[in-house]
């Protein structure tokens, strides 16, 4: 096998593994980073995000709010500590990001401009038209070449890690197009891997977000963390899944019922007003969102529409001129894949999952508990979003916590003595090889790749949707181990050695079952309620007592995942409620007095 | 970044005929053609022009030729040529241009594109109006 | 648009490298739905019928770039053209053109992405700042006048539409020129000079005959046809001032 000497490996080429190989770029450019991708970097799903990140930017907010804000948005399940870390560096972080080029929309007066977002007390979310995404990962990208200390390893697929000794010694990848195995050494590893939504049916996910580097270290003992919190993003196109970002709402939507009527308002996030206001209404967090969405539909009031029940996204009152600004994407979106023109009627939605809380351990410093490990963005959990993730907090995550990645794995792969090749290390990679291969070559095997994924994604639906119950959890549990067992009976059609996607997605379904029976367990474990995993049967309320702690999924082979906990760094925010709209405003206005009269 | 070929050879698909495939295509290269009419022209003004230095009977033989018929029907297809002409590089003109902002508003191509041909049909009408004056 | 409509045929151009020498056309009878786009088509093969076919996707929101192909005759992405607009079928679905084909609907992208990392993609301060000073101003105004061709997803559509290009795979192309004017017309940006001679280049702007055909087919509207001829002006007035300066051109 082809080996490549690094001193660092990144799996991962978006937003967050393209910033940490800048970060160890810069911090010594005298090491060697390999960028290994299963795409070219530019179509990662950073791409496709589309509102804004978040950062402290006004004179009249604080640090302290954005932390406040974070940490009752993850309804308490917050690393603290991180959380603290995160506000205080995401404003660097940002003009960092301008300084490299990001064209950040603007004021008049040439200063970035910031807007509203959903559960955000002030205005703090800096964007780039309705793609700030893609321009992140653009920028990111094309920075990136500046670097020769960076060697890209462009659509190769990572089969796994190479774990010897209790440390990390590198990875093992196919070049899509020849089939060739690559073995890539290092001393350190970043695994920076995206998501998992592409386990549930409807999903905002591009088809490569198939949770690779979740499951890679949660096969190597790594535990995998609150991976029971799963977003419901609530403005989603039906059939598709695809997104209708949360600025639409910033922009002053509204979400109407099938009678025309704003039904937030009947969800403890009124009164309704004309136009939007910070933590109230269409402005409240996501899973709030997500939740009133389904209640609506037990009560009938949602519309009956060619791919199941949806409600309105009115954005009529905004007019052509400003939809046509602000929201392009959005205006093209709905026009093309919907036939709906914005200006003049509403755009029909749902919720579809659209992002993982939880993923590999990580702590402050992005590291795993297994030496030389890292894992940064959405498939780790760094600890800052909890239960439930604020918009606009993920493309901030990217770039504070990429760097941090970064730097931690420049100064470990100095640290540790350089590696030598040792035959156990060859072997491991063989044995890697072979595992990957028999994917493909299972005889006697019946299973469609497809008729098993799309059991598994119509089962998370049921099972792990925005409301569960431990029976149709329990359902899911069992119907996923059932669906491990039949991959053993995988049958590819494809046989080529070069360019045999179809293989590939047989290995991408495997990570998808792997980690679909952590989030399934993890929710099944968690007997309460609380951010995005509310329950129906019994535990539905927030039982800090119990469950003010983190689940840990942890690997078992062909058995289920065992799930343990771990505790929550609380730090300034003891856990209180969660108050929006009006409730909200009365919340914060009984706090102040409080500490008024403290101050006395 | 290192690739290796691929388990095969990658296949290259041959250019041949390519403008046939594609009606935008073929309207490009008829616009590319247009540019021969214009040069033939060309050649037709400067032999009068050759034609008039050369004296009275000279000149007058060359007006002669034109009013042949088959110089007519030559000409009559050297103006549709050039209309075409003008009118495909009217449309690829904006194209040229670097962004123009006219109080705050930037310029539309669709704008360029009538103003080039105002210009066009106001000169023409300029120019036919003095050889009309002229030619009393 | 008929009513009874249930299923489409889709011919597909095939190369599987390891099997044939040549590409070869093979049809699929796929179902037939108002809002489905061709993507879906590809992938209900995949699914259903032939596990074997191969072609690159990923967002399905015409914003990552990776289905670009052929659909009729015209490049197109997958996920963003429609059955609707196609029928009665058949639909001719082959690889990007002006591309060698790896396989079946994949096409090499390795030239492209080197050429793109060759004309310096990214922002070369005109005045350095440090990060406690903030973000450099830019005022609305100045972001218009680069925003447009920052919006390039990389798809190369335009590669495909360039007969030039198809001609003389040396040309720098329209997607990547475009990229370069990005920075050029950025106001923080003071990289001018370096890029020059990539514009200046006969496989730069120079190879350019203003067909049209790029802006024609792009997705986001970035017009490359007007970041390449517009820098015809830049190329001329650079050569010419070279004579009049020692060092040339504009800084």
């Amino acid at each position: 096998m082809e080996t490549f000497d690094a001193d660092v490996v990144i799996v991962g080429a978006g937003g967050a593994g393209l910033r940490a190989a800048i970060a160890v770029a810069e911090a010594d450019p005298a090491l060697v980073v390999a960028l290994v991708s299963k795409v070219y970097p530019m179509r990662s799903h950073t791409v496709a995000a589309e509102g804004g990140a978040a950062a402290v930017t006004q004179a009249n907010d604080s640090l302290e709010a954005h932390f406040h804000d974070t940490v009752a948005g993850g309804d308490w399940l917050c690393e603290q500590d991180v959380v603290e870390y995160f506000v205080a560096h995401a404003h660097e972080e940002m003009v960092q990001m301008e300084h490299w080029g990001c064209p950040w929309s603007r004021k008049a007066d040439g200063h970035v401009n910031v807007r509203a977002f959903g559960g955000m007390k002030i205005e703090r979310t800096w964007f780039a038209a309705d793609k700030s995404g893609f321009h992140m990962l653009h920028t990111l990208f094309q920075t990136s070449i500046r670097y020769p200390a960076i060697r890209r390893f462009d659509e190769h697929f990572c089969v796994d890690l190479v774990v010897e000794d209790g440390r990390v010694q590198g990875v093992v990848a196919v070049e899509i197009a020849s089939g060739d195995f690559r073995l890539i050494r290092a001393a350190a590893v970043i695994i920076a891997t995206g998501g998992a939504g592409r386990v549930f049916r409807e999903n905002t996910n591009g088809g490569i977000v198939t949770g690779d580097g979740m499951a890679l270290a949660y096969r190597h003992g790594v535990p995998l963390r609150d991976m029971e919190f799963v977003q419901y993003h609530p403005t989603c196109m039906p059939g598709t899944g695809l997104l209708f970002t949360e600025a639409c709402r910033g922009e002053g939507g509204f979400l109407l019922n099938k009678d025309g009527y704003r039904y937030l308002q009947d969800y403890g996030l009124g009164p309704a007003e004309p136009s939007p206001r910070n933590k109230a209404m269409e402005l409240g967090p996501r899973d709030r969102l997500s939740q009133a969405y389904w209640h609506e539909q037990q009560k009938g009031r949602t519309i009956r529409g060619p791919h199941g029940e949806c409600v309105h996204l009115d954005l009529r009152h905004l007019g052509e001129a400003k939809l046509r600004e602000r929201l392009p994407q959005i205006y093209e979106l709905a026009l093309e894949y919907l036939g709906v023109d914005p200006a003049t009627a509403p755009i029909p939605v749902l919720p579809a999952v659209h992002y993982t809380m939880g993923g590999i351990l990580a702590d402050g410093s992005t590291a795993s508990p297994l030496a030389g490990l890292y894992s940064v963005g959405e498939c780790s959990s760094v600890g800052i979003h909890g239960a439930n993730r604020l918009g606009s907090n993920s493309l901030t995550e990217l770039i504070v916590f990429g760097k941090v990645a970064g730097v931690e794995a420049a100064s470990y792969a100095r640290s540790v003595p350089k590696l030598r090749a040792t035959g156990a290390i060859g072997t491991l990679a063989e044995e890697s090889r072979r595992r990957a291969l028999s994917v493909a070559t299972r005889e006697g095997g019946g299973e469609r790749i497809a008729t098993l994924r799309r059991e598994m994604a119509q089962s998370m639906e049921e099972g792990c949707g925005i409301y569960r119950t431990g029976a149709a959890m329990q359902a899911t549990c069992d119907k996923l181990a059932q669906l491990k067992e039949r991959y053993k009976r995988l049958h590819v059609d494809d046989r080529s050695k070069g360019w045999n996607t179809e293989w590939l997605l047989g290995i991408e379904l495997g990570y998808l079952l792997d980690v679909a029976q952590a989030m399934t367990h993890s929710a099944l474990e968690r007997r309460e309620s609380r951010g995005s995993h509310q329950r129906l049967d019994g535990f539905g309320e927030r039982d800090d007592a119990n469950f003010l702690r983190h689940s840990l999924a942890w690997y078992a082979g062909d058995a289920p995942p065992r799930v343990t906990y771990g505790p929550v760094k609380i730090t300034r925010s003891p856990p209180g409620r969660r108050a929006y709209g009006a409730a909200g405003e009365q919340a914060e206005a009984a706090a102040h007095n409080v500490q008024a009269s403290v101050d006395v | 970044m290192s690739r290796n070929a691929g388990a095969g050879r990658a296949y290259v698909r041959p250019m041949r005929g390519w403008w046939r495939r594609n009606p935008f295509f073929v309207r490009y290269m008829l616009r590319e053609a247009t540019a021969v009419a214009v040069a033939v022209y060309a050649i037709v003004l400067a032999t009068g022009v050759v034609r008039l230095a050369q004296g009275e009977a000279s000149w007058n033989g060359w007006l002669e030729a034109l009013r042949s018929p088959w110089s007519l029907l030559m000409h009559l297809v050297l103006l549709a040529a050039m209309i075409v002409h003008a009118k495909s590089w009217f449309e690829i003109m904006p194209k040229t241009m670097p962004m123009i902002f006219i109080g705050g508003r930037r310029l539309a191509a669709a704008t360029i594109t009538r103003t080039g041909w105002g210009a066009t049909i106001a000169v023409s009408v300029a120019l036919f109006a003095l050889a009309l004056v002229f030619s009393r | 648009m008929s009513e009874s409509a249930t299923t489409i045929r889709i011919d597909v151009l095939r190369y599987r490298p390891e099997q044939e020498d040549e590409p070869v056309w093979q049809s699929y009878i796929v179902p037939y739905a108002d809002d489905m786009s061709v993507l879906q088509a590809l992938q209900h093969v995949k699914d259903e019928q032939d596990g074997t076919l191969g072609f690159r996707w990923s967002c399905r929101m015409a914003i990552c770039g990776s289905c670009g192909m052929m659909v009729n005759g015209k490049p197109a992405l997958s996920c963003k053209t429609f059955l609707r607009d196609l029928q009665p079928g058949p639909v001719r679905i082959e690889a990007l053109a002006h591309f060698p084909i790896e396989r079946d609907l994949i096409v090499s992208v390795d030239p492209f992405v080197r050429k793109l990392e060759g004309i310096k993609p990214y922002l070369v301060p005109r005045k350095p700042r440090s990060l406690a000073d903030g973000e450099y101003l830019q005022t609305p105004a100045e972001l218009e006048r680069y925003e447009q061709f920052a919006s390039c997803i990389n798809c190369m559509l335009c590669y495909a539409a360039c007969p030039q290009y198809g001609l003389d795979p040396g040309f720098t192309g329209p997607g990547v020129l475009a990229l370069l004017h990005r920075y050029n017309a950025d106001s923080r940006d003071g990289g001018r000079a370096e890029r020059m001679q990539i514009v200046n280049a006969e496989e730069g702007v120079w190879a350019c005959t203003a067909v049209g055909y790029c802006s024609e087919v792009c997705p986001k509207h970035v017009d490359p046809a007007n970041a390449v001829n517009q820098n015809k002006v830049n190329s001329a007035t650079d050569y010419f001032l070279r004579f009049l300066s020692p060092r040339g051109g504009r800084t």
